[in-house]
């Protein structure tokens, strides 16, 4: 590649499922997978921070596991399912992590905000009913600057107990 | 009534969702790509900057340089709030590494990006100046050579007769305390999209400061001001770094060259060199009699403000003023100096200018107590101002809380029970209090709207930035007119359609916003009773207005809607407007007079342990209260006032810009870490004070923020006896001076 252009022969055909959707996506070989999802997919939840995988904001799930999609390569996710915070809410209802979250005014400028109810949903799947400890070190990786992070520990451990209530009913 | 209640965020549906527009998520049609060539020496002549193989790129679009702004150019080269000291792009000489030399305009950022390595920069190296200190002394490098001077602000306050003062004293203490440069670290970089037309221009920004920053770009552009329209979308994060101008000028004129509109987003590395927190030394002197009644206090304070004004002239104010404390000082000396040096301008920071004095004072306060065998909550409360007392600079201190304040935090963390310590683990408890003004003078205005729906539109110039700002105003808006808070919209900041206001900061904008609703509101009702006292009949003397209903105070019955009013008396809407306006300000020769229309008020006490083999801090518990005045948003004022000691916790333990000639070595979060769910304490609580009947909110903003720093470094001494006088109190820091101790006593 010279020098101020771009080449656009190092550029796949992308398969993956997000939110539930089959989409197709041409992408470049070095293209993030946070760019891909920002500027093709116009999804705006996953937010840009840092650019090196340190501070969660653009924190995704690739199957059910938490990743940073600012360090990921587009082309890592090649037929796998994603999920963003687009992709929780269901029929315009909110997800009860979300539901949590928005009860417990768990943020200030939300920038942080998706990326940590992506990573709670995780932890509260691998552990329904986490302590503040469990709490503390799972959520170690997603960082507020605001300094919300007792809000978001309350809202944490009210969307487990709205979780295990609603396992009862169903 | 709203105002007192726990309230959601008016758009927290938008928050937990992902909706929520940032500036960052926008894009205008056409729009072009910006990225920017940086300054890779300290200081040098610029002899070329020659764009022309950049230029000639497919798809760049326009490249921005000096050689824009020459003599018969339509754009100013120079602009700046405080002073017009900064120029768009370095013409002559650069400042700092990373001082933008150049903006590239292309279809694509990668494209930008990669043209900027064909720019070609040729430097003639000049000699730097980066310590405050050095760049005050005769004969220094001058950072800006046509102002024959370092010295970008000066604040100097006399009170009394300090050599007076210091003979009367028993002992005299002085000591200097030291606070590095930090970074803001919004997680939302600073974004500005600029569309330029022949006659106007349009900007969404994320910005604190809507209003001054259509005043730069007005300059730049050489337009009215009037043809300047700066739109604000929620901030993902500001604390200061994004306070007055920054990336506007630069981005306008790139889209009027490129007769394009203009993004730029920048980079985090490019956050550290576009604002930083000043690095400050400070040396405090203090005259205390035997007793422990304080006589006299001097201070010294050098500010490095970096290469260019930006908030350093209310930095050397702000934190002048209030270098001695909230403390009864009879006789106060301060020089409060701020340079000009060959870094990245350093400007607001959460905690404005306060942080730093605090740090000092708040230290050498249990220096003191400590050799005079004084409780350290004692001898504070012993030199405390108390109510309506004169303070250092002339003026009377009203609604003084500092006492309730400190007692409050001493009981919160059972300050009269001693830590407990085992082996290696040496618990201790410390305290902490401060002032801060808010800017005064300071004006705000605010409009409201009532439509034929029956909702109420507020419109105001306060960002929202995270604080709640929109909740807030709307819950005052709402008790004020008398209408139900669900009817109350609120209009992003948006200079051709919100009124103006200075900027969000200083923890103004509850308070000052708030008032003018306020006043706006009683100019609603005046026109809604003189309405319903026309061919309605009702008895204005004798109306009330709540819930959206006009109705005759002692009737039975609902009264008449609003909506039913205006319809009745064919109006689609009222509109009503509203000021506040606060007066005083400084001698500038003495700092004697008003600094501020009220204080800021903060206390914090922390209880930390240390691992005397590891020099590692714990924070175990930590109790924060401000004075709020009236709170207007009990759920907002906790995250407020407990985000502080998270926030403050960061420079306090850890957070420093390494400088390296000039350069920032440490960029980025893997070498600049920023406080995680770790690193906050493990009981975090905090109080807001109120007085019984309050009408009017303080805004309780930073004020928990400055005693986080020193009330833990006192808690570090009482556990381990060392005493830390340079943040951030690192391990190393800690385990350093026990060695040094321990040597001592050997």
């Amino acid at each position: 590649m010279s020098q101020g252009t771009r080449s656009k022969q190092n550029t796949q055909e992308l398969r993956l499922q997000v939110n539930g959707e089959d989409k197709r996506v041409e992408v470049e070989t070095g293209e993030t997978l946070l760019n891909v999802l920002r500027d093709k997919l116009r999804l705006f939840g996953s937010r840009h921070g840092c650019g090196i995988g340190y501070c969660g904001a653009c924190t995704i799930l690739v199957g059910n596991k938490p990743v940073s999609s600012c360090i990921m390569l587009a082309i890592q996710v090649e037929g796998k399912q994603l999920t963003t915070i687009e992709g929780l809410s269901q029929n315009g209802e909110l997800h009860p992590i979300q539901q949590a979250f928005l009860d417990h005014s768990a943020f200030q400028c939300s920038y942080c905000t998706p990326g940590f109810i992506l990573t709670t949903r995780v932890l509260l799947d691998e552990n329904p009913s986490p302590s503040r400890e469990e709490i503390r070190e799972y959520l170690v990786g997603n960082l507020c600057r605001c300094g919300s992070y007792y809000n978001i520990i309350e809202a944490v451990e009210d969307a487990a107990v709205r979780m295990q209530a609603s396992k009862h009913i169903t | 009534m709203n105002v007192g209640k726990a309230i959601p965020y008016v758009d927290a549906h938008e928050r937990v969702d992902g909706s929520i527009g940032f500036t960052i998520n926008m894009e205008v049609p056409g729009m072009l790509y910006a990225k920017v060539l940086r300054s890779s020496s300290p200081h040098a002549r610029l002899l070329k900057v020659d764009a022309s193989k950049a230029e000639s790129l497919p798809d760049v679009v326009t490249v921005l340089t000096d050689a824009d702004f020459g003599p018969d150019s339509d754009m100013e080269l120079l602009y700046g709030s405080m002073k017009g000291d900064q120029p768009v792009v370095a013409h002559d000489k650069v400042r700092y590494v990373g001082e933008p030399i150049a903006v590239i305009a292309a279809e694509d950022p990668v494209i930008a990006e990669n043209a900027l390595s064909l720019i070609d920069v040729e430097y003639e190296d000049l000699t730097p100046i980066f310590d405050p200190h050095e760049a005050d002394a005769e004969g220094a490098p001058l950072v800006h050579d046509e102002f024959g001077t370092n010295v970008c602000s000066y604040f100097r306050l006399r009170h009394g007769d300090i050599e007076a003062g210091f003979a009367k004293a028993d002992r005299v203490f002085e000591h200097c305390f030291y606070s590095p440069p930090a970074q803001q670290f919004p997680l939302e970089p600073h974004v500005t999209i600029a569309s330029v037309n022949a006659d106007s221009a349009t900007l969404w920004s994320s910005t604190q400061a809507p209003y001054p920053v259509r005043e730069s770009v007005a300059t730049v552009l050489k337009l009215p001001e009037d043809r300047v329209r700066i739109v604000v979308p929620p901030l993902g994060g500001g604390y200061g770094a994004k306070n007055f101008v920054k990336l506007e000028p630069m981005v306008a004129a790139t889209a009027r060259k490129a007769g394009r509109p203009v993004k730029l987003s920048l980079s985090r590395e490019e956050e550290f060199v576009t604002v930083t927190k000043h690095p400050a030394a400070v040396t405090i002197k203090t005259g205390v009699k035997a007793d422990g009644t304080i006589m006299a206090r001097k201070v010294d304070i050098h500010w490095s403000g970096g290469a260019y004004a930006d908030t350093t002239p209310p930095v050397a104010r702000g934190g002048g003023v209030t270098a001695t404390g909230p403390y009864r000082v009879p006789h106060a000396w301060v020089d409060s100096r701020a340079m000009y040096t060959n870094l990245p301008q350093a400007g607001s920071f959460r905690g404005l200018a306060v942080s730093q004095v605090v740090w000092a004072y708040e230290s050498q306060m249990d220096i003191i107590a400590d050799a005079l065998s004084m409780d350290p909550l004692e001898f504070r409360l012993h030199n405390l101002i108390g109510e309506g007392e004169k303070w250092v600079t002339g003026e009377r201190m009203n609604d003084s809380h500092y006492k309730d304040l400190i007692h409050e935090v001493a009981d919160k963390i059972e300050w009269d029970k001693p830590a407990r310590s085992e082996g290696h683990l040496r618990r201790g408890k410390g305290l902490g209090v401060s002032l801060k003004a808010t800017i005064t003078p300071s004006t705000a205005h605010a409009y409201l709207k009532l439509d034929h729906t029956g909702t109420l539109w507020v419109f105001a110039s306060s960002v929202e930035m995270g604080q709640g700002i929109k909740t807030a105003l709307v819950q005052i808006a709402a008790d004020a007119v008398g209408v139900p808070l669900e009817q109350v919209r609120i209009v992003d900041p948006d200079t051709s359609v919100t009124p103006y206001d200075m900027t969000t900061s200083s923890s103004r904008s509850t308070f000052s916003s708030g008032t003018a609703i306020k006043n706006a509101a009683q100019n609603l009702r005046s026109q809604l009773l003189e309405l319903a006292s026309g061919k309605l009949g009702y008895d204005p003397a004798n109306v009330e207005i709540t819930g959206g209903f006009l109705r005759s105070k002692n009737a039975s019955g609902e009264g008449i809607s609003l909506v039913e009013l205006l319809r009745r008396t064919n109006h689609n809407e009222l509109f009503a407007e509203g000021r506040f306006e606060t007066q005083g300000g400084l001698d500038p020769e003495t700092g004697q007079g008003k600094a501020s229309e009220h204080w800021h008020q903060g206390a914090g006490a922390a209880e930390v342990e240390v691992d005397t083999e590891t020099g590692k801090i714990t924070v175990l518990r930590y109790h924060a209260a401000s004075y709020a005045g009236r709170v207007v948003n009990p759920t907002n004022v906790r995250l407020q006032n407990e985000g502080n000691v998270v926030y403050g916790l960061g420079p306090t333990l850890f957070e420093e810009i390494d400088f390296d000639n000039g350069q920032v070595a440490n960029p980025n979060l893997d070498s600049y870490p920023i406080p995680s769910l770790e690193d906050a304490p493990k009981h975090l609580t905090s109080s807001a004070l109120e007085t019984p009947d309050a009408e009017t909110p303080y805004g309780v903003g930073e004020s928990t923020l400055p005693p986080v720093a020193p009330a833990i470094a006192n808690a570090v001494f009482r556990a381990t006896g060392v005493r830390i006088y340079h943040l951030p109190i690192t391990p190393e820091k800690v385990l350093r001076a026990l060695r040094a101790k321990k040597e001592q006593s050997e």
